[in-house]
């Protein structure tokens, strides 16, 4: 891999104020565009021989998942996520893309009887996963549950721009918006290139999408993490189409009593659920579809298997014995 | 007990299946919703479909057309593909046979020889026994060689009651200055092979009155003709929005090239006598001689076309064709399309214009004091002096699932000219105009 150059990005177009992203060129016509978002390293690897092009695709698809970062951060002050949570009981109008967030996190919610719900964040308040055993009370969870529930909003699906948030809810897209954005850089980096050949994928720290094969018409060769320290299990899968999406623990549990509990809650008990699998990983044609199944099969606690084996979807899981 | 348990627990497992079955299905819609459906566009290897059926109808009913064609094209990927494409047509009317109009009824023999058909005074002359179904099958493949070079193979077979054709393709293509340019070099051959109705008539020879006639006993069952072409292409991307093609191209046919029901009347140009204009008669009988046309012809053609999106993603599309022959033809084709585009549909209207000038043969009609000096003569209109205006608009919706319905109606019209006659042909009309129009539907998934 060797550096081509800087990719410098306008700082208004940077509100996180990541470091400047960089271009690498892995030979031939094959290029990969650095940089960080959300806490990961995320990379960019285009195939075309108008470096212009991947150049101007790159910039684009930053300049998006920058965005979408800065939007939904529940840590800034002057973005969408502040200013939905700073007016709670009023009805406020939101923009179309929130909007389409919440419309999808209503399905969500209604196709897994609940288990899928982004007012459910406030739950980690109570529950630390530092590795460490420090569990809640019963108490501090019963409390933190007032404030937990999708039938709580005043929302509807056919209005789904028309919110009244109850006080002390809080909305985490964060379950969700990794994906999304990875989705959306790859829609946007693609609209650049016309009728140019060109292969693009999307890998934001781990949840993956692809244009389609490369350009020798082969798969892109992805790893998928074992967990395992010495990372012996780890496995290498080819992807010709669509997008991978994992969602596990890795090292966000509490261990108490010889019990690990692992950080997926349950949003209708408040607790952590039981005997989930360390990691799963799915397959999707986008990455939203992708982590929305990983997650919801985490979920499943001991029936993840069966769970998504029952949706036909390519999967691979991680269980405490694997 | 135990087996009724075990049902209970079928169930059950069904039951979790097929609401975990809505889910996915809920979930990969709902996520689509949010992100767009770009992220599919090349996501697989898929056979896309367009199916489309065409309609055509000449004024005063004379030729109508149904034409169903089928389209598949397997993308394997952005560059390698298979297309596949069948095309069924049924042609009913009648078509010009050649003959002027008379102030006199006629009586021409059928082209089997084995029957008559009469045009009316003042009538043109209609061949109402021109029935007729096609069937076209074509497949083409291109693929890249590498990086620079691409090719394609191709073939092709149709198959009339009186006509099959059988042609092959092959194109070599080089990408230059980063795909921005393609220089494309093809080349292709064709057999055809025309066996028509009571064999292949004597070019310029008397249409006998029936089968029973010796030009009858004489004649070949079919005769068949080659036809080779080669396409020189340059491809240009002038800009993201506008991209330019210009080819030269060379085509030859040798082989019979005449048209077997198509036939001359021969004008008495006596101009002393009282039929002068008239139908020139011998042994009693209109002289009407078959066409001939000679057995080679090589044609050029220049081609230029330049798309352009603008920013508001309307699509200009402008196109011209200049083309010349050794027979004397030249013709310009120009043709524009603008397609006004919206969320899900599209609005395309077309302008085509069409202009030709004669063949060095063409002749209306044959004078009856010159008509045995002729080495080669035809009155087919599209020979002649010709110009066609098309008028046409395009409507196409694409629905969510990427699929789209189209519909295109256009108008025809068509006008020729030439010499006025002489005598009594004078007030016949020779040049008739003809109006067409055409429907087609089609669904592309």
């Amino acid at each position: 891999m060797k550096f081509i150059q800087k990719l410098p990005i306008e700082a208004r177009l940077n509100p996180s104020k990541h470091p400047v992203p960089t271009v690498w060129s892995e030979g031939g016509y094959s290029y990969r565009v650095q940089f960080e978002c959300m806490a990961s390293d995320y990379s960019i690897l285009i195939e075309c021989d108008r470096v212009d092009l991947v150049i101007e695709a790159a910039k684009k698809a930053i300049i998006e998942a920058w965005r979408i970062e800065h939007k939904f951060s529940r840590y800034q002050v002057d973005n969408t996520f502040s200013m939905i949570h700073s007016w709670p009981d009023v009805k406020q109008t939101l923009d179309q893309e929130t909007a389409q967030l919440m419309l999808f996190s209503y399905h969500a919610h209604q196709v897994s009887g609940g288990l899928f719900d982004i007012t459910s964040g406030i739950l980690r308040q109570a529950w630390r996963f530092d590795g460490s055993d420090n569990l809640p009370s019963p108490e501090q969870i019963q409390t933190s549950l007032v404030h937990v529930g999708w039938e709580k909003l005043g929302w509807s699906p056919q209005s789904p721009d028309q919110l009244c948030l109850p006080k002390g809810m809080e909305l985490d897209f964060g379950g969700i918006g990794k994906e999304y954005a990875v989705d959306k850089m790859l829609k946007l980096s693609l609209s650049i290139f016309g009728d140019v050949p060109v292969a693009v994928l999307i890998n934001g720290g781990g949840d993956i999408a692809c244009s389609g094969p490369r350009l020798d018409g082969q798969g892109w060769r992805v790893g998928i993490e074992s967990l395992k320290a010495d990372h012996t299990s780890d496995q290498i899968i080819s992807l010709s189409s669509g997008a991978l999406a994992t969602s596990g623990d890795r090292h966000r549990f509490l261990l108490k009593s010889g019990v690990r509990y692992s950080h997926v809650l349950n949003p209708l008990t408040g607790w952590p659920v039981e005997k989930a699998p360390r990691s799963v990983t799915v397959a999707a044609p986008n990455c939203v579809n992708a982590g929305i199944l990983a997650t919801l099969s985490l979920l499943q606690g001991n029936n993840a298997d069966a769970f998504l084996k029952s949706l036909a979807v390519p999967y691979w899981i991680y269980s405490e014995r694997g | 007990m135990v087996v009724k348990g075990l049902e209970v627990a079928v169930v059950a497992v069904t039951k979790t299946m097929k609401k975990n079955h809505e889910l996915a299905k809920v979930l990969a819609a709902a996520s689509c919703a949010l992100i767009g459906s770009l992220s599919t566009a090349h996501a697989e290897e898929s056979w896309d479909v367009d199916s489309a059926f065409l309609l055509y109808s000449e004024s005063d009913g004379r030729v109508s057309a149904a034409e169903p064609v089928i389209s598949a094209t397997k993308n394997y990927d952005s560059e390698t593909r298979l297309n596949v494409k069948l095309v069924a047509d049924t042609l009913t009317g009648a078509s010009a046979n050649g003959a002027t109009p008379s102030d006199e009824a006629q009586t021409f023999t059928s082209p089997s020889g084995n029957g008559t058909y009469t045009a009316a005074v003042g009538d043109q002359p209609l061949d109402d026994t021109f029935r007729d179904t096609r069937v076209a099958l074509s497949s083409n493949w291109n693929a890249p060689i590498n990086r620079d070079w691409a090719y394609g193979v191709g073939g092709y077979v149709s198959k009339e009651h009186d006509y099959q054709s059988l042609g092959v393709s092959s194109s070599v293509s080089r990408y230059l200055n980063q795909k921005n340019t393609t220089l494309t070099l093809g080349l292709g051959a064709a057999n055809d092979t025309i066996n028509p109705e009571g064999g292949v008539p004597t070019g310029l020879f008397q249409v006998p009155e029936s089968a029973s006639s010796s030009e009858f006993a004489q004649r070949d069952d079919s005769e068949s003709k080659s036809i080779m072409d080669a396409v020189f292409g340059l491809t240009q991307v002038v800009n993201r929005n506008t991209i330019m093609q210009f080819n030269y191209s060379i085509n030859t046919s040798s082989g019979y090239l005449t048209d077997p029901y198509k036939i001359l009347s021969v004008i008495d140009d006596d101009s002393t006598g009282n039929n002068y204009g008239g139908n020139y008669t011998v042994n009693n009988r209109n002289l009407y001689l078959y066409e001939k046309r000679p057995d080679s012809r090589l044609k050029q053609s220049l081609y230029w076309q330049t798309k352009h999106q603008f920013d508001n993603n309307d699509i200009l599309d402008v196109s011209y064709r200049y083309m010349f022959d050794d027979w004397g033809i030249t013709s310009h084709t120009i043709d524009a399309k603008y397609r006004f585009r919206f969320d899900h549909q599209y609005l395309e209207p077309q302008l085509r214009w069409y202009s030709q000038s004669k063949a060095d043969f063409y002749h209306r009609y044959l004078d009856s004091s010159a008509y045995t000096e002729v080495d080669f003569a035809s009155a087919d209109y599209r020979l002649g002096d010709l110009d066609t205006y098309t008028i046409g608009l395009r409507y196409g919706y694409q629905f969510a699932d990427e699929t789209e319905f189209y519909t295109r109606f256009s108008l025809y019209h068509q006008e020729s000219s030439g010499d006025d006659g002489y005598g009594k042909l004078t007030s016949q009309e020779l040049y008739p105009g003809l109006d067409a129009a055409m429907l087609m539907i089609g669904y592309k998934f």
